[in-house]
This record gives structure tokens, C-alpha cells and sequence, in this order.
């Protein structure tokens, strides 16, 4: 067993992928001798020197759709766009090349593409630095999206994003990075689709993705101090997402929260919720509970930022309100 | 101005009616006073006429059971704009079954929502305001798990208390109430397994009225008394007025029995009664209730006063009412306002029987057959026709006294007749 963190584990995907198949690269904005804004690829260009680990010109746009060509001509690319927040400037690409070609083409043209992305709050980026944008993109039919939670998630998952024959977005969240975490001595590839249940429970089902699943695993222990066994499990894929997990899990405990930073509002949490409500309707002991940040651009300032998205107390409130505690 | 067509009350203690169907439909002119609908009411089916002109704009209620004063259909002008309230048929039907969790609905469900239905249904129902959990525009509030547990156990979510937020009920609340509460039945099987043999009749309006009424009655303390009567008198003086009835219906037993006792409860009017819970009623005529199977059933006409009606007017009235209960055409105003009831099975050669009271009458007697019997007549031995009687009454409202001095009265009276005067 190594430890890693949730960096290193990134690297650590990329870096053997890129060693195992020369088809695999990294490209994106000051990657290279740079490292990268979150020092994710560093050293990687030494390794694999500049045609495999590649700066691009500060244009998402132009460099999803290179990574797209690339994918298409049978590459393996996997393409960093530098906060999330600058997806929408590849939204053209990703959403209506990347995630049409295959079926436009009745299956003559793979995009095996991987865009990987972070954001999130937490470091006072202000509003253009640190929006969870995840379900813009569950919502495309032909886009495969992973949100890893874990050094051993993170990992796994990357692997199997670059491997899948179909275009992946694949979030990784800011504040994760510095998160170590032992992990196996192997990579051991995870699927994709694949939920994971952190924490066994018997009374509330926690649904969280991304930073919300170590708050969900805080909140969890305080519960149990007052006696509530709170299960917690991390779709880890969010499109396909794995239903009959989720689904199984609210069977056994009757009480769902669903928990993400992004915004309450349309955010992915609606769509487990619906999930659940309808798999698991004659189960349900109580309405679905959903955690996540306040309808607003979020704030520079810190202490507004803090107050602006969730946290443990917030989803340890929803736990207890699903099992009809007035909580704190 | 469109008139709103409401279910009338059409008797006392009426609660709600049956409609059967519809004598217009919906477009048709309908003048005041034309039969509009066939309703069938506790007692009875009959047709209903319309107490308003015009043309027939909306039918709320095709059919079913209908609570007295609800809107049932319009009668306006042509092209009027209606809007009716969303009927509830067969309201109390379902008052045992679960409550829904859904929210506002169309105005008439489809069929397939029938659990819901029941189910909304069920918590509209006054019946189950008095404890229970909370409850939100009549709708009880329970979680999709506590609606399934009780659903499986047969547990009725209204007595149920809840300790969810807002008083909602939740699992535990419905598991508690499994471990603490009566013995529940469990949920009727599915009806496949229903053997060829078996043939299953719903209830009509009228059995379950007669199911309620009589297990009604099985509640009063009662008592019998017997009496053998000599008939030789009164068969005679029967002879005497077939003989006499000309162009009217011609007298039987049943109607000489219907004067005699009038005649007798008049003198013995404690047995003359109805039991009203906290006051008896002692009635000053003798509306005299006459047994009469029908097809589906039962029903009890009512001849109203026998004791100023002669014989022959007696069985005028009773072959015409008998003609309309077999003919299922009676009026609520034909079964109304009895106080007493008798009941002859002695056409089938039944001797003796117990009858059940029918409440709130104090008494009802059970009639056998006539037959010869010996019997000493003046210290020999005598061959003479001979009635059983067997009185019922309700002890609540009669003692045995006054019951056996009337049944004593109304022996008097058929073995000699002349004493009914």
C-alpha cells in the first residue's frame, strides 16, 4: 500500500496510462514546464517531454477541439480545462461534437476524449473560479461524467475515463487535492457507472458527490453520537449513474439526503431525488432531503462564501430533519 | 339561471341513495315533474322527477352512491355554462381503507386510481375526525412507508397517531400501532381461488340496509312469548267477508290479523312503541308494518291506522302495496311510519318462528300456519284449527307483562272476533 493524495493520484493515472499506451496524452493551458494550476501534471513533461504532456494556446475552445480531432483519429487524449468554470467556453465542443459524433455517425467514429476539470469552493476564488457545473453535463446524452471523491477513486476512475471508447467529463474538486488517502499498490481500474458506499447505516441514506462526501462521512459521526446510523455512498459516476445502488441503499434505511455543493436548484441532487422517489416510493419514510450551496453567484468574501455552501452542520440539519429531530 | 339537481331526502334517517340511472341524458329537454333518475334508497327504488324545466346541461353522478344534498345534476338553458362540484360517489363505502398521499386531483378520477380514490375517500370521512394523525384538508399525512406497512398489515392509517414533523405518520408510528393495537385482520386473499361453485353478490343498498338493521336490532334485549290460537272463529268470519269483498281484494288471514292486532295495540298501547334510546314514543295509531318478500329481499309497507280501516280497506291497501313492492315501485312514504310489524311465514307452513325486532318498533309478531290439531274442547277431544303466535319485543321498551297481556288480547280477538269491535 502507498499513500497518495488526491493529486498524486491524478498524476499517478496519467502518468501510467501514458507509460503503458503511446496513444494516451495530456494536453492544456500551462501544463507543462508549469505543472499545471493545480501542480497536477508537474514533472510529467521531463518524463514524457513536450509532445505528450502539451501546452495549448488559453483558448478551451481550441484546445477541446483539438483533443476532439485527436480522440477521433484514434488518440487517447486527455485534456485539461483549468476550472470548470471555463467549460462553458468548450460547451460548443464537448456538447455538440464530442457527444454527437458517435451516434451521428452510426458508430463509425469513437470520441475515446477525457476532459478533466476542478472547481469548487472553499479557497475564495470568487464566482467565476469555483461553480460546480457537473450537471450542465449530465444532462448531454453521449457524455459519460465521473466526480471522484478519493485518491483510490480518483485513480481507478481516470483510468477507466481514458480507456472508455466514449467522451468523459471527469470533475475533480480543488479542495480534494491536498486529501491522502492509502491506496492500493496497483492501479486497479474502477468502472465506470459503479457507486460506492462509504459508510454503513441503517437510518438515513446520504447521496453526496465530490467534497460533499467527506462532509456526508463528518456529518455521519456526529449523527451516531445521538444515536442515528447514517449510511453514506458516492455515485462516483454521475451519468450512468448507478440507480439500483442508490435505490438499495434508500430500501434499507427508508430516509434519503442528497448532498452536493453545486446549487440545490437543478442541481444533480434533483435528479437522484427523482431517482429515488420513484424506486424506492413505498420505502420512503420520509420526503428527500437535498443539500447544496445557496442560489447565488458565490461571494469573494470568505465568511459569505462559507455561509454560501454546504457543509457538515448543513448536511447533519437535513439528516435530522429526515428522521424528524429538530437537529442542530 | 341553471338549477342544481341535489339528492333529496326523500325519508327520515335518509342518508344517501343509490342512483340507478338516468331517465335523460345529458342535452335532453326535460319538463318539471318527468321522471329524471331511478334511485335506490335504503328501502326502496324509485324514479325521481325533475323540479325544474329546461334542458339537461351536466349529469354529476351517473351512478352509485350519492350522500343526501349533493349536487347530482344541472337543468338550465341551453348553452349555459356549468360547473359542478367534483361529486364523491360511494363516499362512505371505503371509510376503513388507507388514506392517499397524492395531492390535488382531477375532479373524477380514472378507474385504474382506485386505491386512491378509496383512499381519499376514506379521510373525507367525519367518522374518523375524532383521533387519529394529522390531517391536512381531510387527507391524512403519511410517509410512503407508512402508507405500504399499514397497507400490508390492514392497518387503518386514522387510528394511527403521528410523531413525524407536522404529525405525519411514519413507519414506526404505524409498527407501533401493529404491536399495541387490536388484533388486525389480515387483507382479504385475492378472489381467483374462488371455487366454480361459489357465486359472490355484492351487497345491493337494500342487503346492506337489512344487514345493518337487523344486526341493529340483534343488539336489544328481547324476549318471546307464545300463544296457540283456535282459528275456528276467525276463519269463519274470513269465509264471511271473501264471500262479501266484491269488486276490492279479497281479505286474508294476514289482513284480519292486521285489524285484530291494530285493534288490540290501540288498547295496549305500550306495545304500540318505538325505542328511541333515551325516550319511548307511544304511538295513538297503529301503522301496522306487513313482511313482504321481494325477489332481492325484504321490505315492510306500512298500512297506516289500521285500527280505523275495516277489513276489506285493509287488504285494499295491502294488495296495493304488495303489487309495488314486487313490482319495485314503493314510495318512501309506503314504508314509513310503522309501529308495529307482522311477519307470516304461515303461507310456507311454517308453525312457529322467532322474529327479529325491527327497530325502532317495540314489538313484531311472527305468524305460523294454520293447522288442524286435537285439542280438548270442553273436557273431549276436538279437532280445531290452530294459529302459533310468537311475540318479539324489545325489553328496553316492553315488559313481559304488558306483552302478555296484549298477545292475550289479540287471542281474544281471533277466536272471537266480534270482541275487536
Amino acid at each position: 500500500m502507498a499513500e497518495l493524495s488526491y493529486r498524486e493520484a491524478v498524476r499517478d493515472a496519467l502518468t501510467s496510462a501514458m507509460r503503458q499506451d503511446d496513444d494516451v496524452f495530456v494536453m492544456g493551458e500551462d501544463i507543462a514546464e508549469m505543472g499545471g494550476s493545480m501542480g497536477v501534471t508537474q514533472g510529467m513533461v521531463d518524463e514524457f517531454g513536450p509532445e505528450r504532456v502539451r501546452n495549448t494556446p488559453i483558448s478551451e475552445m481550441a484546445l477541446a477541439g483539438a483533443a476532439i480531432g485527436a480522440a477521433i483519429q484514434g488518440m487517447r487524449p486527455v485534456a485539461e480545462i483549468m476550472y470548470e468554470d471555463f467549460l462553458t467556453l468548450a460547451t460548443e465542443q464537448i456538447v455538440n461534437q464530442a457527444a454527437k459524433h458517435r451516434y451521428m455517425s452510426g458508430g463509425q467514429v469513437t470520441v475515446p476524449v477525457t476532459f478533466r476539470t476542478q472547481g469548487g469552493s472553499g479557497w475564495s476564488p470568487g464566482a467565476q473560479h469555483a461553480q460546480q457545473l457537473e450537471a450542465w453535463f449530465v444532462h448531454i446524452p453521449g457524455l459519460k461524467v465521473v466526480f471522484a471523491s478519493t485518491p483510490t477513486d480518483v485513480r481507478g476512475l481516470l483510468w477507466s475515463a481514458i480507456y472508455d471508447d466514449n467522451p468523459v467529463v471527469f470533475f475533480e474538486h480543488r479542495t480534494l487535492y491536498g486529501v491522502k488517502e492509502e491506496v492500493p499498490e496497483e492501479l486497479e481500474p474502477i468502472p465506470i457507472g459503479k457507486a460506492r458506499v462509504h459508510r454503513e447505516g441503517e437510518d438515513v441514506t446520504v447521496i453526496a458527490t465530490g467534497r460533499l462526501v467527506h462532509e456526508a462521512l463528518a456529518a455521519a459521526e456526529q449523527a451516531a453520537e445521538s444515536g442515528v446510523s447514517v449510511e453514506v455512498v458516492d455515485p462516483r459516476t454521475l451519468q450512468p449513474l448507478d440507480e439500483d445502488a442508490l435505490i438499495a441503499s434508500v430500501k434499507k434505511t427508508n430516509r434519503c439526503v442528497v448532498a452536493h455543493e453545486a446549487v440545490t436548484r437543478m442541481g444533480f441532487g434533483a435528479e437522484v431525488a427523482a431517482v429515488i422517489q420513484y424506486g424506492a416510493f413505498d420505502w420512503l419514510d420520509a420526503p428527500v432531503e437535498r443539500v447544496g450551496a445557496k442560489f447565488t453567484p458565490l461571494p469573494f468574501a470568505p465568511i459569505m462564501e462559507e455561509w454560501c455552501v454546504p457543509h457538515a452542520n448543513d448536511v447533519l440539519a437535513a439528516i435530522n430533519r429526515t428522521v424528524g429531530r429538530n437537529g442542530n | 339561471m341553471a338549477t342544481e339537481i341535489k339528492l333529496p331526502r326523500l325519508g327520515q334517517g335518509m342518508e344517501a341513495g343509490t342512483i340507478v340511472k338516468w331517465l335523460k341524458s345529458e342535452g335532453e329537454r326535460v319538463a318539471k315533474g318527468e321522471p329524471l333518475y331511478e334511485l335506490d334508497t335504503d328501502k326502496v327504488t324509485q324514479e325521481v322527477e325533475a323540479d325544474a324545466s329546461g334542458v339537461l346541461l351536466k349529469i354529476a353522478v351517473a351512478e352509485g352512491e350519492v350522500p343526501v344534498g349533493q349536487t347530482i345534476a344541472v337543468i338550465g338553458e341551453q348553452g349555459e355554462e356549468v360547473s359542478v362540484p367534483s361529486p364523491e360517489p360511494e363516499q362512505k363505502r371505503a371509510a376503513d381503507e388507507e388514506a392517499d398521499s397524492s395531492g390535488e386531483k382531477p375532479a373524477r378520477a380514472p378507474a385504474r386510481e382506485d386505491e386512491r380514490e378509496r383512499g381519499r375517500q376514506a379521510s373525507t370521512d367525519g367518522a374518523t375526525e375524532l383521533r387519529g394523525p394529522s390531517r391536512a384538508n381531510g387527507r391524512i399525512k403519511a410517509s410512503p412507508l407508512a402508507r405500504r406497512i399499514a397497507r400490508e398489515r390492514g392497518i387503518d392509517l386514522a387510528d394511527v397517531a403521528g410523531t413525524g414533523p407536522d404529525g405525519r405518520v411514519v413507519a414506526e408510528d404505524v409498527e407501533r400501532a401493529a404491536a399495541s393495537g387490536p388484533p388486525v385482520a389480515a387483507p382479504p386473499p385475492p378472489p381467483e381461488a374462488v371455487p366454480q361453485e361459489v357465486v359472490v353478490e355484492q351487497l345491493t343498498s337494500m342487503r346492506k340496509t337489512i344487514a345493518r338493521r337487523l344486526t341493529e336490532a340483534w343488539q336489544a334485549p328481547v324476549f318471546q312469548l307464545g300463544v296457540e290460537v283456535d282459528m275456528e272463529r276467525a276463519q269463519a268470519v274470513r269465509s264471511k267477508l271473501v264471500e262479501l269483498h266484491g269488486e276490492g281484494a279479497k281479505p286474508t288471514l294476514s289482513d284480519l290479523l292486521t285489524k285484530v292486532c291494530a285493534a288490540a295495540l290501540m288498547r295496549h298501547r305500550a306495545l304500540n312503541a318505538l325505542y328511541r334510546g333515551d325516550a319511548i314514543e307511544l304511538h295513538p295509531t297503529a301503522n301496522v308494518g306487513i313482511a313482504v318478500a321481494i325477489p332481492n329481499g325484504l321490505v315492510v309497507p306500512v298500512i297506516q291506522s289500521a285500527e280505523r280501516l275495516s277489513v276489506a280497506e285493509i287488504a285494499n291497501a295491502r294488495a296495493a302495496l304488495v303489487e309495488r313492492a314486487r313490482g319495485g315501485s314503493l314510495q318512501q312514504g309506503d314504508l314509513d311510519g310503522g309501529t308495529f310489524t307482522i311477519s307470516n311465514l304461515g303461507m310456507f307452513g311454517i308453525q312457529r318462528f322467532v322474529a327479529v325486532l325491527n327497530p325502532p318498533q317495540a314489538a313484531i309478531l311472527a305468524v305460523g300456519s294454520v293447522e288442524d290439531k286435537v285439542v280438548a274442547v270442553s273436557g273431549r277431544a276436538a279437532v280445531r284449527p290452530r294459529l302459533e303466535l310468537t311475540l318479539t319485543c324489545d325489553h328496553r321498551a316492553v315488559d313481559g307483562a304488558a306483552g302478555a297481556q296484549f298477545l292475550t288480547t289479540v287471542k281474544q280477538f281471533l277466536e272471537e272476533p266480534g270482541l275487536a269491535l
